[in-house]
């Protein structure tokens, strides 16, 4: 029950875009096309999920003072390999995430879920809180992609979808489109919970 | 000073663990990514001039680009195609100031300097926009101009390249980029074709 | 002399970090509410930024490449990228008062700001010299200075007008900086000829 609880709160209640706002940059550099947009949510989720773990399986060993270092060594190891994995066995999505992979390193959902959650819970629980955050990150990468491209360049998935006669808002998949989607974006959430609670 | 003392081996623990398993991930990895380089460019120069059963990747010859006597503005490497052992052509890349920064062409000739093929392999263009060079309809005309056959500048500037609707600057750097690779060519092309 | 004017003025204008490659974007809607805090942000990241290319160039010329570790790179910049701003903290304490109460809460804010560490990697990318590398870094922040001011002068102004509730905060901020990107967007195209 304690495991789905956790699941659930990462992708929903405290979706880690719509509801904290953190790792703005990333979501929004990347999310020209739902394949980049997926392809870093599941990147930045098997981070997650390393590092969750490994944080949590060593807490009670790393003592207080160093623990954001340490936090850091643990965080840009899964990076790295991460990086690595890709470059070699997909090396298109590689490409197209480029600097933005190594950046997962300073995406502050990572630090911090170790430093709110893992560092101070068990290990399945810490691996519940991963699974849940990152899916709730992918999920609005998807979603952002997703308006992104189909508005920017008429595709989802890189399949046409949208008739020919429709001229692609080019803006959308440029900066301005990107703050411009995810300003409504996240007007329309607050106003929906804001409904939901009165 | 006893705490320091722990405190430093913890964190040395910590880093050397991380260090061990990224070291074993390396060189698990080493040699896909190698690959993948190597296939990527393969893929380039089969793109543009795909008449070849060599390995050009590790047939080239390097030419100093020499347009500043005074510093060294690095070399042009050019890739050479064979096809049982006789030239069949060329493959290097161009490069010019576009509309949103440095284009990077990928051009095929073959030994007499007729064009093959080309390829935007890098470029900071607008997309929709400038952006357009890089398709087919755009690169494809380029296929059979040499020096001597075409006039090389855009239709709107007197010349004989078709542009883009919408985009003239960076189709004008395109032939900018081709046309300096085509007289470089055609400059040296007794020191490429006598290598390898 | 001409590629580092290019750099410079690309950095700061064409290739904007913030409304045109998206690093630090946190304390950039962080910050810019008010005037003064978002300068005191924009000074501190231009020093930590050029500090950090610098050190960073220094580290990967003639540490990583030699050992041919390339691949610890993101481990090692992150590590010295926070070194470096707590021995800046420690200096700033003991030697400026005055620039402590300036800049002092903004230091560890940047720390695991992606802009920094995003510098750092663009100047390996690209190749950059030490100078262009120095160049890079402190045009890259002047750049983030410019955007996060302008941010947080229309900031400032829009709390005398009346923003739905749904929309204020973080949502405005990001129609902002929408608007800001578009009108950024307008200097492409400014090198070529």
């Amino acid at each position: 029950m304690g495991f789905l609880h956790e699941f659930i709160k990462g992708v929903w209640r405290e979706n880690p875009t719509f509801r904290i706002v953190l790792g703005i940059c990333p979501t929004l550099a990347i999310s020209t096309t739902v394949i980049n947009g997926v392809g870093m949510g599941l990147a930045a989720t098997f981070v997650l999920l390393g590092s969750n773990l490994i944080i949590s399986l060593i807490r009670n060993v790393i003592p207080d003072k160093i623990r954001i270092p340490a936090f850091i060594v643990v965080i840009s190891t899964f990076v790295t390999i991460v990086d690595l994995f890709m470059a070699a066995y997909t090396p298109v999505l590689h490409e197209h995430l480029g600097i933005f992979i190594p950046l997962i390193v300073v995406n502050c959902i990572i630090l911090g879920r170790a430093e709110a959650f893992a560092s101070k819970s068990g290990v399945w629980m810490s691996i519940a809180d991963a699974l849940g955050m990152g899916a709730g990150f992918t999920l609005a990468l998807t979603l952002i992609s997703s308006i992104r491209e189909l508005l920017g360049s008429g595709t989802l998935l890189g399949i046409h979808i949208l008739p020919a006669t429709y001229s692609p808002a080019v803006i959308m998949i440029l900066p301005p489109g990107a703050f411009l989607t995810i300003g409504v974006l996240l007007g329309l959430f607050n106003h929906l919970s804001s409904r939901r609670a009165s | 000073m006893r705490e320091l003392l722990k405190l430093t081996i913890i964190l040395t623990i910590i880093c050397s663990a991380a260090a061990t398993a990224l070291a074993l991930v390396y060189n698990l990895t080493k040699d896909p990514i190698a690959y993948q380089k190597r296939l990527k460019k393969l893929k380039a120069i089969r793109a543009v001039q795909p008449d070849y059963d060599n390995e050009p990747d590790q047939d080239f010859i390097d030419l100093p680009m020499a347009e500043n006597k005074k510093r060294d503005s690095g070399h042009i490497r050019f890739y050479i195609t064979k096809k049982g052992g006789a030239f069949t052509g060329v493959v290097f890349t161009v490069s010019a100031a576009g509309y949103g920064g440095t284009l990077e062409i990928m051009l095929g000739v073959t030994p007499g300097g007729t064009i093959t093929g080309v390829e935007v392999i890098n470029h900071s263009e607008t997309p929709g926009l400038g952006a357009k060079i890089t398709e087919d309809s755009f690169c494809l005309q380029f296929k059979s101009k040499n020096l001597g056959n075409t006039k090389w500048a855009l239709k709107k500037d007197g010349g004989e390249v078709d542009q883009i609707t919408g985009a003239t600057i960076s189709p004008r750097a395109v032939v900018k980029a081709l046309h300096k690779g085509l007289v470089f060519f055609h400059d040296h092309r007794g020191e490429i074709l006598k290598e390898g | 002399m001409e590629k580092l004017l290019i750099i410079i003025f690309g950095v700061i204008l064409i290739n904007n970090f913030v409304l045109a490659r998206f690093l630090g974007l946190c304390p950039f809607l962080g910050v810019s509410r008010e005037f003064k805090p978002s300068l005191s942000m924009g000074a501190a990241v231009i020093f930590v930024m050029t500090l950090a290319s610098t050190c960073t160039w220094f580290i990967h010329r003639h540490l990583l490449i030699p050992y041919q570790v390339e691949f610890l790179q993101t481990i090692v910049f992150i590590l010295v990228i926070a070194a470096l701003v707590q021995f800046v903290e420690m200096v700033i304490q003991r030697v400026s008062p005055l620039l402590q109460r300036a800049l002092g809460i903004y230091l560890p804010l940047i720390t695991t700001n992606c802009a920094v560490l995003g510098v750092c990697l663009l100047n390996i990318k690209e190749g950059y010299s030490l100078l262009e590398t120095i160049v890079h870094g402190a045009g890259a922040g002047i750049g983030f200075t410019l955007a996060i001011l302008i941010m947080s002068g229309i900031r400032e102004r829009l709390v005398l007008g009346r923003v739905p509730s749904c929309m204020q905060g973080f949502p405005i901020s990001f129609i902002i900086a929408c608007l800001m990107a578009l009108s950024f967007f307008g200097f492409q195209g400014f090198f070529s000829h």
